[in-house]
């Protein structure tokens, strides 16, 4: 029995006794591909090495720890939306609150924000209606619903061990019809790194990022540490790229077409890096390898995976994003609200960072691309307070809306800002 | 409450009787008031929060956070557990907190189970490894969301660590599951042995 519950099918009571701690069969499928696995049990269970002698120079690890997500709802009188800063012009609002754990963002065709999250197992529904934003969870107890994706009327969520599609979803936000097609899109199971991200691409085709298992280790490159694609019926599963640690964001170029994506650096290297990237598929290089677990930022050579001439026929990044940044959510502005200046280049919104002694990112920078390289300026700060070292809420995805306007969801106070310029109306093209 | 001081009384037999506690209640869990409630929760985890009932971790002196937010997990049915579920159906998040902020001030006391000191060097230079000490503390108190490992007991940890690694379990985050990737069970043994020498 799974632990899903959709909010219109919720059975009141009488479920208790009756789930199990069972492995999820997904996952045992998973972990039967996997070539020649490690043994983990028995007599002849592997030892794990202790003797990488990376791990007992450096001096980084004082306490550092990932940050929490509040579980519970912040209120929005403690949202101080008023510390942020955005270049002149512009201006920041509390767009939706109330939503634990908010994360990353798509928009259905009638206008719906559909809002993913992780350990909180919910998917989030925004609407106006009669001048009043409102907010429902349409779908709970899911593991990890971090993958949404939109089409022909169609809400996909792909979450850690299932792949699901609501169809006609904006009609029927008070009961959605759910499909589990799982079996279908056969997406790998396993937990760390595995809460996906998903778009449908211009060629549509859903395409996925799927994390490596572990911080850095060897992979089995064809089925993690992958960006991959496929048609909306599951079929005809396709690598784009490889050597990808963890991207939990990436979006199409609005002229070129070609893909672009943020990935995550490896932890426990160095306060100072290796940097995160923000890479290019180029045209013509699909199934690229960007270097996971080898070789990482701008060609460093991971310490401890190590391979004769680590970042041979590596695709290194656009751009780095800095040290433990947790570049996530980065979409193209393609609006008519902002400056000319703003068309055509991404914005990034970076986490912020845990493995660090002195924290960084915490804000949302802005890409402009040149000739398949990009340089990074900030665009929204002040959710870091460097001097103290404290932060107070961590902007995850960024969302281009019809009007121009630019969403940012927060999932420490769960809370998704608008960021409009000058009047706050669309100019003419 | 029950006056038992049996070091290893039955699990399944202690779990009836707090079922059977919780079904003659007429409104559940949560139409119950705290002392009631902390009386429940007592018949397994210990009356001051320091199990001595196999497989049943002890709640005395864990961070209120991570008791909190463990509470919501069980009761969202996030973190699956047919023990737990009943208990933690229906609680507000008020009551979660209350129940959280009780536990985490009691002082911890050291497990009663026998250590196997031929498995603590073992232990020890693994947790080195793997850093535990950086998220859960140097003197393993943990804090925040995340979970004293000192004086817990050996079995739940043994029992917490496999199922981490098979991706049965996660966290508020998933950083255990990258950490126990390819650990084998004799390694978690030798940690969890060692983890209890930790004063």
């Amino acid at each position: 029995m799974r632990s899903l519950r959709v909010v219109a099918a919720k059975v009141a009571a009488g479920i208790g006794l009756a789930v199990l701690l069972a492995a999820s069969p997904a996952f045992m499928a998973d972990a039967q591909q996997q070539k020649a696995p490690r043994p983990t049990s028995g007599p002849d269970a592997n030892p794990l090495d202790t003797s990488n002698e990376l791990l007992s120079k450096t001096k980084q690890d004082k306490g550092l720890k990932p940050h929490p997500s509040p579980l519970t709802v912040t209120p929005v009188e403690k949202i101080t939306v008023d510390k942020l800063k955005v270049p002149a012009g512009f201006k920041v609002e509390i767009w939706a609150h109330g939503m634990p754990g908010a994360r990353m963002m798509t928009r259905g065709d009638k206008g719906t924000i559909f809002i993913g999250t992780r350990v909180h197992g919910k998917v989030y529904a925004v609407t106006d209606k009669d001048g009043k934003r409102t907010h429902k969870v349409v779908a709970e107890g899911l593991k990890q619903p971090n993958g949404l994706a939109f089409k022909n009327g169609t809400l996909y969520v792909i979450t850690i061990d299932q792949s699901l599609k609501f169809d006609g979803i904006e009609d029927n936000l008070d009961s959605p019809k759910m499909t589990d097609v799982s079996e279908q899109f056969a997406m790998p199971a396993s937990v760390h790194h595995n809460w996906k991200f998903s778009a449908v691409g211009p060629d549509n085709k859903l395409y996925t990022a799927i994390g490596s298992p572990c911080n850095v280790c060897e992979i089995n490159t064809g089925m993690h540490g992958l960006i991959r694609r496929q048609n909306l019926d599951g079929s005809k599963v396709e690598v784009v790229a490889r050597g990808v640690r963890n991207s939990v964001g990436f979006d199409w170029h609005p002229q070129t077409k070609e893909l672009w994506f943020t990935d995550n650096g490896p932890d426990w290297i160095s306060n100072d890096g290796p940097e995160e990237e923000l890479n290019r598929v180029a045209k013509g290089n699909e199934g690229a390898h960007f270097g996971f677990p080898y070789c990482h930022a701008n060609g460093v050579p991971d310490p401890s995976v190590k391979r004769p001439n680590p970042c041979a026929g590596v695709t290194l990044p656009a751009a780095t994003l800095g040290p433990h940044a947790g570049a996530l959510g980065m979409r193209f502005y393609t609006g008519n609200m902002f400056p000319a200046a703003y068309k055509n280049t991404a914005f990034i919104a970076r986490r912020g960072s845990w493995n660090r002694e002195q924290k960084f990112g915490y804000d949302v920078v802005q890409a402009k691309i040149n000739d398949g390289k990009a340089t990074i300026t900030p665009f929204m700060t002040g959710f870091l307070d460097q001097k103290a070292n404290t932060f107070w809420g961590r902007p995850v995805d960024v969302l281009v809306q019809p009007d121009g306007s630019l969403l940012v969801s927060d999932d420490t106070n769960g809370a998704v800002y608008r960021v409009t310029h000058g009047s706050g109306k669309t100019t003419a093209k | 409450m029950l006056g038992c001081t049996s070091m290893r009384r039955s699990r399944a037999l202690a779990f009836a009787i707090a079922a059977a506690f919780w079904v003659a209640l007429p409104f559940g869990v949560a139409a119950q008031s705290l002392q009631e409630r902390l009386q429940l929760c007592g018949t397994c985890h210990g009356e001051k929060g320091n199990s001595s009932m196999e497989k049943t971790p002890s709640l005395a002196g864990q961070p209120e956070l991570f008791l909190t937010n463990q509470l919501i997990l069980l009761r969202d049915r996030i973190r699956l557990s047919e023990v737990m579920a009943p208990f933690a159906k229906g609680l507000t998040d008020a009551q979660i907190v209350e129940l959280a902020a009780h536990y985490a001030k009691l002082p911890p006391e050291k497990s009663p189970e026998p250590i196997d000191q031929a498995l603590v060097p073992r232990g020890e230079a693994l947790a080195k490894a793997l850093r535990c000490g950086s998220c859960h503390q140097a003197d393993y108190a943990g804090g925040e969301q995340i979970p004293r490992l000192a004086q817990q007991r050996i079995d739940y940890v043994i029992d917490s660590l496999i199922a981490y690694r098979d991706g049965r379990r996660y966290g508020i985050d998933t950083s255990m599951n990258g950490v126990m990737v390819g650990v084998s069970d004799p390694d978690i043994r030798a940690l969890a042995h060692y983890l209890a020498t930790i004063p």
